[in-house]
C-alpha cells in the first residue's frame, strides 16, 4: 500500500523519505515530551501576557517536579 | 520577596513603527488598488513608463510585505517583547538604527523599482547594494533582540518569543540564499545560480517570505496579544509548543509547490507538495489555538471591535492555510496555477490575517502607548465592516476569474481544438470580474482612512507615554535548577540554543532540496542546441525585466495538452541553462512566451509594443512607446558579458571586447527586417526595441528551428 503510494508520488528518493521520517521522529517525540510537563508550569507560560504588570519570577516558580 | 529593579519600557520606538506601518500601509494598499484599476482600464498608467503595472507591481508588493507588514512586525515585537522579558530595549542607538534603517530601505524600494531596477525575483527584486543594506539592519534587529532577551529579568521565554527568533534566523538564512548574486554595476547584478536552480532557491525564499515574514513573526504577536484584548490565556500552551516545532520544520520544504508541472525534477515537486500537505496540521495547530484562546469571551467579541479584528484574522489565517495545501496538490494546482485564484488566495492571507490582525493590534495598542481611550468605538466597528466586504469583494471575484480562466485555457471544441485558441478570448471574459476586485479594494482603502481618523483623533485626545515605569526582581533571584528538567523548559530559559535548534529544524529542509539541485550537475540534462544569448538579446532581456514583463507572462510551458497545442513544446529544463534570473513567471495575465521566438514577424512585435490593441484589439496590456523612443544603451554590455563568463556562460574568451561591435551587427539585421516590412524610424537600429525583438525571438528557439529575428 505505503510502496504504491510512494511511487505513484513521481520517483520519490531516499532524500523524501529520509525526511519524512525525520519529521514523524521529531514530531512524535516532541508530543509524548509535551504531555509529559506539568501543569502548573504549563498554566504559569500560558498566562504570561496577561503579567505584564504582576511579573512572574523563578522564585515564586514552584512548579518543579 | 526579593528586591525589585524600577527600570521603563521604551515606547518612542514602537510609536515610530506603528506610524511607519500605518503610513507605508496606506501606500501600499493605494498603489495595489492604482494596480488592480490599470488592469480594467490600462491607460491609467497615463503613458508614464514609472507607473506602468510592471514596475508598480513589485512596488505594492514589497510595500505591502516589507514596508506595512515589516514596520507592523517590528511595532509588535518592541512592544511585546520588552514586556515578556520584563527588560527595556538592549540599545537605544541599535533600535533608532533599525528603525531609521528600515525606512531608508523602503526608500530606496520605492525609487528604485518604478525605475525599473530589479533582480526580478519576487519579493526580492530590490538590487544587491540595497540587499547589503536589508542584512546589515536585519543583524542590528538580531543584536538589539538577542542583547534584550540575554539580559531579560523574566526566565523563561514565552511562545511568542521562540517565533520572533525563528523567524530572524530562517529571514537571515533565506535573504543571504537567495541574493548570492555577482554585480555587474551599481545597480545591476546576475544571480549565481541559473535557470532550474535558480527558480528553486527563488521560491524556497519566495515561499518562505510567506513563511517567515508574513506568518512566524504574527503568530509571535497574535500568542501576545489575543491573550491580552481577551484577557484570557492562550488556550493551549502544548499546542502551541508542537505547533510551533512542526510548523517551522514543515514549512521550509514547502516552496517547490510553486513549481509544479514546470522543469523542476519530479522529485522535488513531490517533496513540495508532501511537505505543503502536511502543513494544514500545524497552521490549523495555530489558528485553533488562537480561536479557543476565546473561549468564555465570545459574547466580548459582538461589541469590541479590535476582537472582531482578531477573530477574522485569525479565520482567514486558517482559510489561506486551508488553500495552501489544497493549491499544492498536483491536481488542483493544475487549475490554479498562473491564474488569479493565486491573486485571491494571497490577499486573504495579506488583506485579511496581515491586515486585519495589524489593525486589532493598533486599535488596542495606540490608546495604551497615548494613555487614552479609542476616539470612537462606531467608527472602528465600521472599519471592520467595510474592510471585512473589502476582502470578500476582492477575493470573490478573483476566485471566479481563476476557475473561469483556466476552464477555458483547457477547453477543446468535440473535434479536438482548442474551443478559445486565442488567450485574449480568456482575459476579456474576466474584465468584469477584475472591476468587482478594484471595488473591493477601494472599500479596504475607504476602511483604512476611516481608522486613520480615529487613530490620529485618539492620538490627539491623550499624551504620549515615551518611557513607561515598570518593576520586577532581577534576573539574580532567578532559581538554580537542579537535576533532571524537562528538556523544552530547559530550551526556552536558553536562547542560544533555542536560536541553534531552529536553525537546525529550518535548514534541514533547505539542505536536502537545494544541495543536490545546485551541486550534481546531471539533475539538469544540456541540450547542445541550446546557445547563451547574444549580446543584442541579452540587452533585450535586461529590458524584459526592467519592464516587469514577468509580472504578466510566464516562460513556462506545462506538459498539458491544453498548453502544448496553445504554446507548443513544454519546457525542458536544459533550456533554461543561461538563464540568470529565471524568468518562469508566476501569473498569467497574458500568454506564455517560452515559445513566442518565431512565432510573429519583427514587425508584429513593433507594432505590438506600439499599442497591443493594433495587434490585439481589447487586449489590456499597456503600450510601451518609450521602448521604440529611447535609445539602448551599451555601456554595460562588456561588463555583462565578463559576468557571465565568470558564472559560466560559455562566451568565448576575450568575447567583452567585440560583445558591443556583435550587438550592432545584429541590430542592423533586425531593423533591415522591420524596414521591408515598412516600419522605419531615424536610428531604429539604435532604439530598446530592437533588442527586446532580438530576445523574444530568440525564446525557446533552442529546441527549434533558428529564430526570426533579422533573418
Amino acid at each position: 500500500m505505503f510502496k504504491y503510494i510512494l511511487e505513484n508520488a513521481g520517483n520519490i528518493n531516499w532524500m523524501a523519505i529520509s525526511a519524512l521520517l525525520t519529521f514523524m521522529v521529531i514530531f512524535m517525540v516532541s508530543v509524548a515530551l509535551v504531555f509529559k510537563h506539568n501543569p502548573a508550569y504549563i498554566n504559569r507560560m500560558a498566562s504570561m501576557p496577561l503579567d505584564d504588570s504582576n511579573p512572574v519570577n523563578s522564585e515564586i516558580d514552584n512548579h518543579e517536579k | 520577596m526579593a528586591q525589585v529593579e524600577k527600570f521603563s519600557y521604551d515606547n518612542a520606538i514602537v510609536r515610530k513603527f506603528a506610524y511607519a506601518s500605518i503610513i507605508f500601509g496606506m501606500v501600499g494598499i493605494l498603489v495595489g488598488l492604482i494596480a488592480a484599476l490599470q488592469l480594467v482600464f490600462p491607460a491609467l498608467n497615463l503613458g508614464i513608463p514609472e507607473t506602468t503595472f510592471g514596475r508598480i507591481r513589485p512596488l505594492h508588493t514589497n510595500a505591502a510585505i516589507f514596508a506595512f507588514v515589516g514596520n507592523g512586525i517590528f511595532m509588535g515585537v518592541y512592544y511585546s517583547l520588552q514586556r515578556l522579558l520584563k527588560a527595556r530595549m538592549f540599545s537605544k542607538a541599535l533600535s533608532e538604527f533599525h528603525f531609521w534603517g528600515w525606512q531608508a530601505i523602503i526608500l530606496a524600494a520605492a525609487i528604485t523599482l518604478p525605475l525599473g531596477i530589479t533582480s526580478a525575483k519576487e519579493y526580492a527584486e530590490l538590487e544587491w547594494p540595497i540587499d547589503l543594506a536589508i542584512a546589515l539592519v536585519w543583524v542590528a534587529f538580531g543584536i538589539n533582540m538577542f542583547g534584550t532577551i540575554l539580559k531579560r529579568r523574566e526566565q523563561h521565554l514565552y511562545v511568542a518569543i521562540w517565533f520572533y527568533i525563528a523567524t530572524w534566523v530562517t529571514v537571515t538564512v533565506l535573504h543571504i540564499g537567495n541574493n548570492l548574486e555577482l554585480p555587474v554595476s551599481l545597480w545591476k547584478s546576475y544571480p549565481v545560480f541559473a535557470g532550474v536552480q535558480d527558480a528553486l532557491i527563488q521560491w524556497w525564499y519566495g515561499h518562505n517570505a510567506v513563511a517567515f515574514f508574513l506568518t512566524t513573526p504574527y503568530l509571535g504577536l497574535m500568542y501576545y496579544f489575543l491573550p491580552k484584548a481577551a484577557n484570557r490565556p492562550v488556550y493551549s500552551y502544548k499546542l502551541s509548543i508542537i505547533h510551533f516545532w512542526a510548523l517551522i520544520f514543515i514549512y521550509i520544504w514547502a516552496g517547490p509547490h510553486h513549481l509544479l508541472y514546470t522543469s523542476l525534477p519530479d522529485w522535488a515537486q513531490s517533496l513540495g507538495t508532501v511537505f505543503s500537505v502536511m502543513l494544514i496540521a500545524p497552521s490549523w495547530g495555530g489558528m485553533l489555538n488562537g480561536l479557543l484562546t476565546l473561549r468564555g469571551a465570545w459574547d466580548r467579541v459582538r461589541q469590541d471591535p479590535v476582537l472582531k479584528f482578531m477573530v477574522v484574522a485569525v479565520t482567514a489565517y486558517g482559510m489561506a492555510t486551508f488553500e495552501g495545501p489544497m493549491l499544492s496538490i498536483k491536481s488542483v494546482n493544475a487549475i490554479s496555477h498562473y491564474t488569479d485564484w493565486t491573486i485571491g488566495h494571497v490577499h486573504i492571507g495579506t488583506l485579511g490575517w496581515n491586515g486585519f490582525l495589524t489593525f486589532g493590534i493598533l486599535y488596542w495598542m495606540l490608546p495604551r502607548l497615548f494613555n487614552t481611550k479609542l476616539y470612537s468605538q462606531k467608527l472602528a466597528n465600521a472599519h471592520f465592516w467595510i474592510g471585512t466586504l473589502g476582502i470578500l469583494f476582492y477575493a470573490i471575484p478573483l476566485y471566479w476569474a481563476g476557475w473561469t480562466q483556466s476552464l477555458m485555457w483547457k477547453q477543446f471544441t468535440p473535434d479536438g481544438f482548442l474551443q478559445y485558441g486565442n488567450f485574449l478570448e480568456t482575459v476579456t471574459q474576466i474584465i468584469p470580474m477584475y472591476g468587482l476586485r478594484a471595488l473591493g479594494g477601494t472599500l479596504y482603502v475607504a476602511g483604512y482612512f476611516v481608522m486613520l481618523y480615529n487613530l490620529v483623533k485618539t492620538v490627539q485626545s491623550g499624551a504620549f507615554i515615551g518611557d513607561e515605569a515598570a518593576e520586577a526582581p532581577p534576573a539574580s533571584t532567578w532559581a538554580v535548577h537542579a537535576g533532571k528538567e524537562h528538556w523544552h523548559r530547559w530550551i526556552e530559559r536558553r536562547p542560544v540554543q533555542m536560536l541553534i535548534a531552529s536553525t537546525i529544524a529550518i535548514l534541514i529542509g533547505g539542505i536536502v532540496e537545494i544541495f543536490p539541485m545546485a551541486m550534481i550537475d546531471d539533475q539538469v540534462p544540456r541540450i547542445e542546441s541550446v546557445t547563451p544569448y547574444t549580446p543584442l538579446e541579452l540587452e533585450g532581456r535586461d529590458i524584459y525585466i526592467r519592464e516587469g514583463c514577468l509580472g504578466c507572462h510566464s516562460q513556462m510551458v506545462r506538459p498539458f495538452r491544453s498548453e502544448t497545442e496553445r504554446y507548443g513544446e513544454y519546457s525542458k529544463s536544459g533550456e533554461f541553462i543561461y538563464d540568470r534570473p529565471f524568468l518562469w513567471g508566476s501569473k498569467r495575465t497574458g500568454p506564455d512566451l517560452h515559445r513566442v521566438g518565431g512565432k510573429y514577424p519583427d514587425s508584429w512585435h513593433y507594432n505590438h509594443m506600439m499599442d497591443p490593441e493594433t495587434t490585439s484589439p481589447g487586449s489590456i496590456m499597456p503600450p510601451y512607446p518609450w521602448l521604440l523612443r529611447d535609445e539602448l544603451s551599451t555601456k554595460n554590455t562588456a561588463a555583462k558579458i565578463r559576468t557571465l563568463q565568470k558564472l559560466g556562460t560559455p562566451y568565448p574568451d576575450g568575447y567583452d571586447q567585440i560583445a558591443v561591435d556583435d550587438l550592432q551587427k545584429q541590430a542592423k539585421m533586425v531593423a533591415e527586417s522591420l524596414r521591408k516590412d515598412g516600419i522605419d524610424a531615424e536610428k531604429l537600429e539604435e532604439k530598446e526595441i530592437i533588442a527586446l525583438i532580438a530576445y523574444l525571438q530568440k525564446l525557446g528557439t533552442g529546441i527549434k528551428p533558428a529564430p526570426q529575428a533579422g533573418n
